[in-house]
């Protein structure tokens, strides 16, 4: 055999030494055809086609893994719990003293109540007020440093948002606990809670201002950790404004501001959208920052948004040793609704994010959280 | 399409009847116009003045000057990064780049139309009345005929009467560029800057802007960058030609085509150069 | 042409000229100093949260800070956070194993040979699973393997967790660095005869390289980041990690920050803060290593 044509033989070590393990060192001819069949199959690039194509599906499988595994695992609790799981306030586990019963084939404690409403609510809640605070911030912030700021402002935006991206969410759960929460309920919550009007519409601003720990404070640290996912779309999407109609608005004898206005800000509309619909995602289901600031209160509603409350996710974390000591398994099972439950809405949103810019034919959005 | 636009110039005895210039007043003059970026002299010792009511063609080989001098009779290149200039450009009289000289006034007395359609991201409607709105030049009661009336002026209104609120993306490019000159109108300015602005339309396009510059003159000055000499003949009354950033010959257009003075002038209108 | 009442309602020249000199009315020139005012105020109301962050952590654990706090191990009076670092290194160096494979093979997948409606499903379904919250993913493991597999509080459960959780940047950031790469360079490899594989390996992913390595850095980022995942399958010991795939919890730093904060003891809260500067300096390294590899990258290129 010509030596050119050997080295390619040798250069497929994994096929080769696969083909060598399976043959036993028997005659030379065997061997050799073997080793053929091997280096046609890489040459041909099927290998790594396979191989890769593999690979390539296990996100997938992944994703539909998950919702498998939840729903499997919830249903006893989905079937116990039934519509009240979004419609009741009351969440107990039930007593772990007393027998087991059995409803309907699923063994639980006694007195088992999973009323997920205030999870549900708090965890719309908190991400809504974040995203009201993160999405003008956001586009105000990338709309000054495209428009107006020197280009090297530009990059320290950029290296602030990477920053701000990495930062892991423990670490702004420990800032919102021991200074930003405090700073909240000692200067923030009684200036506000004061001046509110005494309106009932307005009493969910009003009353207790609470120590810190609560709905606004997470809303507020979920705001910071949102910002990085919309600024940094959107200001890809600012610099993507093609230049000739901002001309043409500058040459009619619009100001930068006018010219901002009225042709960036709606040329990059439903990108920013979409961006915002992701971080909502995000924020929907962040766990650790919101379990560390929301005060973890499980089975009512807060009375004002000052006060504590819980998420789905924080429920999740903050629950995990209750759950393990529930003998009849049932609470993982509750758990694994909640999870379900927070699994579809972030997915719904994430979708919407994406069939959004999608329509309009603009970036791309960024992956989870932006970095 | 308007009826008074129907008949286009299209044989030399539709060619604009000569007019003396010497005898009418300047709208827009550049006095010894020297400007560059960097270290690069783009336009050097430009003396050239535009007479009212008239439409001027500026000509020459790519990278001669002439879109360059365009765009700094409005000011546009102030954004581009290490400009300067010298000497001066007066609009009537005035110079326009004395200190204190506001940049949004004076480009809603000397619009633009640019190389290519750019419509606002917005509704056909409000494209029109953009600028109108941001200068407060009319209250609301008034928009609507004013829509009407610039559309109509630039010959759009009958395609686009029915979706004057839909967006202008789905018009063609030759009805983008009506917009854009319908919007640039509607300022209501004194001088029209275009920057070749049929040069990505198709022929009809072409041949329906070119019989609107000729309507809009003598209310407007007009001063038309192009590659095309044919147009410039068609739709000028005086014509410049610049070489190498230096403006050569400017003369009445029948003259400047028929008999020019300067050999580098003959070589480019006979198609020798360019 | 135009009638004359719609001429008087402003049309071409017909008003006396402007003054150039003219301001904009102050309502219009308010609202331009208003609107850049308050983005300039949103730039600062964004800086500033990074500002206190940093500030928090650092000024906080600074002053007391001990170099033997990084290879201490925890004991009930506080002691340091040795096993901590160690075990949260050795679960990112399984995640750089487990997820850059998948990633970076997926990631060849769809820019090499995904098109149409299967490349947009696999691009989708990779895109929304790194939507899905970090907690989900946790509480599945936890379910499948922890419980379900029987493996217990593991490396092994934590690893493929934070794997399913990070692979989706890789493949996104090597799918990018590999669309970059031109089709000359995958022309010239065919033309020479190279397998696909050599090809792919020697020609087309070294080119892309800088991408891949980018991902990979966010992948490990995420990796030391997450805490909410490795709750479930990670658990937690003060012992050092055993390296075992099964039944063996390993400790991690993001777990430090969480349990010892609220401690009433001062020692653990200090052992809170300074996990979380390891863990902060931990990830400024990171980003500063991605943008140096991006820089050199592009000064590679500018020199071609």
């Amino acid at each position: 055999m010509p030596k050119a044509q050997r080295i390619p033989m040798a250069r497929q070590p994994s096929a080769v030494a696969t083909a060598k393990g399976q043959v036993q060192p028997g005659p030379k001819w065997a061997g050799r055809a073997v080793a053929t069949a091997a280096r046609n199959l890489a040459r041909s690039g099927w290998l790594l086609r396979g191989a890769t194509g593999a690979a390539a599906l296990v996100p997938v499988v992944a994703l539909a893994g998950i919702l498998a595994v939840l729903a499997e695992r919830a249903w006893p609790a989905i079937v116990y719990n039934g519509l009240g799981f979004f419609t009741h306030v009351a969440w107990d586990p039930g007593s772990s003293y007393g027998n087991p019963v059995r409803t309907g084939g699923a063994l639980h404690q006694a007195g088992a109540t999973f009323g997920a409403l205030p999870l549900i609510l708090g965890t719309l809640g908190s991400s809504a007020i974040a995203i009201v605070v993160a999405v003008p911030v956001s586009v105000g912030a990338a709309l000054v440093v495209v428009e107006k700021l020197p280009p090297r402002m530009a990059n320290v935006l950029g290296l602030f948002l990477e920053v701000l991206a990495g930062i892991p969410s423990v670490v702004f759960g420990l800032w919102g606990a021991l200074s930003f929460g405090p700073l909240i309920a000692r200067d923030l919550a009684p200036l506000v809670a004061r001046h509110v009007p005494d309106l009932p519409v307005l009493n969910f601003f009003r009353g207790s201002t609470g120590n810190g720990e609560g709905l606004l404070t997470a809303g507020l640290v979920l705001a910071v950790m949102v910002v990085p996912i919309v600024a940094s779309t959107t200001r890809d999407l600012l610099r993507q404004v093609p230049a000739l109609p901002k001309e043409g608005a500058r040459a009619l004898g619009l100001s930068d501001w006018e010219v901002s206005r009225l042709v960036s800000l709606p040329w990059a509309r439903s990108g920013i959208i979409g961006a915002s619909l992701l971080g909502l995602a995000r924020a929907l289901g962040e766990t650790m920052a919101v379990a560390m600031v929301s005060g973890a209160f499980l089975g009512a509603n807060p009375s004002n948004i000052y006060l504590p409350f819980t998420t789905i996710a924080a429920t999740i974390v903050s629950q995990l040793d209750s759950a393990f000591t529930d003998g009849t398994g049932f609470y993982v099972r509750a758990l694994a609704e909640a999870a379900l439950v927070l699994a579809v809405i972030t997915l719904v949103a994430n979708v919407a994010a994406r069939l959004l810019v999608r329509k309009a034919g603009g970036v791309a959005l960024p992956v989870g959280r932006g970095i | 399409m308007s009826p008074a636009l129907a008949s286009t110039p299209t044989t030399p005895a539709q060619w604009p009847e000569a007019v003396d210039l010497t005898t009418r007043p300047v709208a827009l003059r550049t006095c010894d116009l020297t400007l560059g970026f960097g270290s690069r002299t783009v336009l050097q010792g430009v003396n050239l003045g535009f007479p009212k009511g008239t439409v001027t063609a500026l000509i020459g080989p790519t990278g001669s000057g002439k879109t360059t001098l365009l765009r700094s009779l409005n000011r546009m290149n102030d954004k581009v990064p290490k400009h300067w200039h010298q000497g001066d450009v007066l609009l009537d009289g005035q110079s326009i780049f004395a200190p204190g000289v506001q940049l949004m006034a004076l480009r809603r007395r000397v619009g633009m139309v640019f190389q290519r359609p750019n419509p606002f991201p917005m509704s056909i409607a409000d494209n029109v009345l953009a600028g109108v709105k941001a200068h407060r030049i009319a209250s609301r009661q008034h928009h609507k005929a004013i829509v009407k009336a610039r559309l109509s002026e630039v010959g759009l209104l009958d395609a686009v009467s029915d979706r004057l609120g839909s967006s202008p993306f789905t018009l063609s490019g030759g009805q983008q560029q009506l917009l854009c000159l319908a919007r640039a109108l509607a300022v209501g300015p004194d001088v029209l800057l275009l920057d070749e602005p049929t040069s990505s339309l198709d022929p009809i396009s072409t041949e329906h802007i070119e019989s609107l510059l000729r309507a809009l003159v003598p209310a407007l000055t007009i001063v038309i960058v192009t590659h095309n000499l044919a147009q410039a003949r068609r739709v000028a009354d005086q014509t410049a030609f610049f070489y190498q950033g230096r403006l050569v010959e400017a003369a009445p257009t029948a003259r400047l085509f028929e008999e020019p003075s300067e050999p580098e002038t003959a070589r480019y209108v006979s198609g020798r150069m360019g | 042409m135009a009638s004359p009442a719609a001429t008087s309602l402003s049309g071409a020249g017909a008003r006396e000229p402007l003054d150039l000199y003219g301001r904009p009315p102050w309502r219009r020139r308010a609202a331009d100093r208003a609107g850049w005012a308050a983005c300039l105020l949103a730039l600062a109301l964004m800086g500033a949260p990074l500002v206190s962050v940093l500030w928090g952590v650092v000024g906080r654990a600074l002053p007391g800070w001990r170099w033997d706090v990084l290879w201490q191990p925890a004991t009930s009076q506080g002691g340091g956070l040795g096993s901590e670092i160690l075990g949260t290194l050795v679960i990112v160096a399984g995640v750089v194993v487990v997820a850059g494979t998948v990633g970076i093979g997926s990631g060849i997948f769809l820019s090499e040979y995904a098109s149409g409606m299967a490349g947009s499903v696999l691009r989708a379904g990779s895109e929304v699973l790194a939507g899905i919250p970090s907690i989900v993913l946790g509480y599945v493991g936890y379910l499948a393997l922890v419980i379900g597999l029987h493996w217990q509080f593991s490396l092994g459960a934590a690893l493929l967790t934070l794997s399913v959780l990070t692979a989706p940047y890789i493949a996104k950031s090597t799918e990018a660095a590999l669309r970059q790469v031109p089709t000359s360079y995958r022309e010239g490899a065919d033309a020479l005869g190279m397998a696909p594989l050599h090809a792919m390996r020697r020609i087309t992913l070294k080119a892309a390289l800088p991408g891949v390595v980018t991902g990979l850095l966010i992948a490990v980022a995420i990796a030391i980041g997450e805490t909410a995942p490795l709750l479930y399958t990670a658990g937690f010991t003060d012992n050092l990690p055993s390296l075992r795939w099964a039944h063996n919890p390993v400790g991690y730093l993001t777990y430090a920050v969480w349990t010892f904060y609220n401690q009433p003891s001062n020692v653990f809260q200090d052992l809170s803060f300074d996990a979380a500067l390891v863990l902060v300096v931990m990830v400024l390294v990171l980003i500063a290593v991605s943008r140096a590899v991006v820089a050199r990258a592009g000064r590679h290129a500018e020199r071609n």
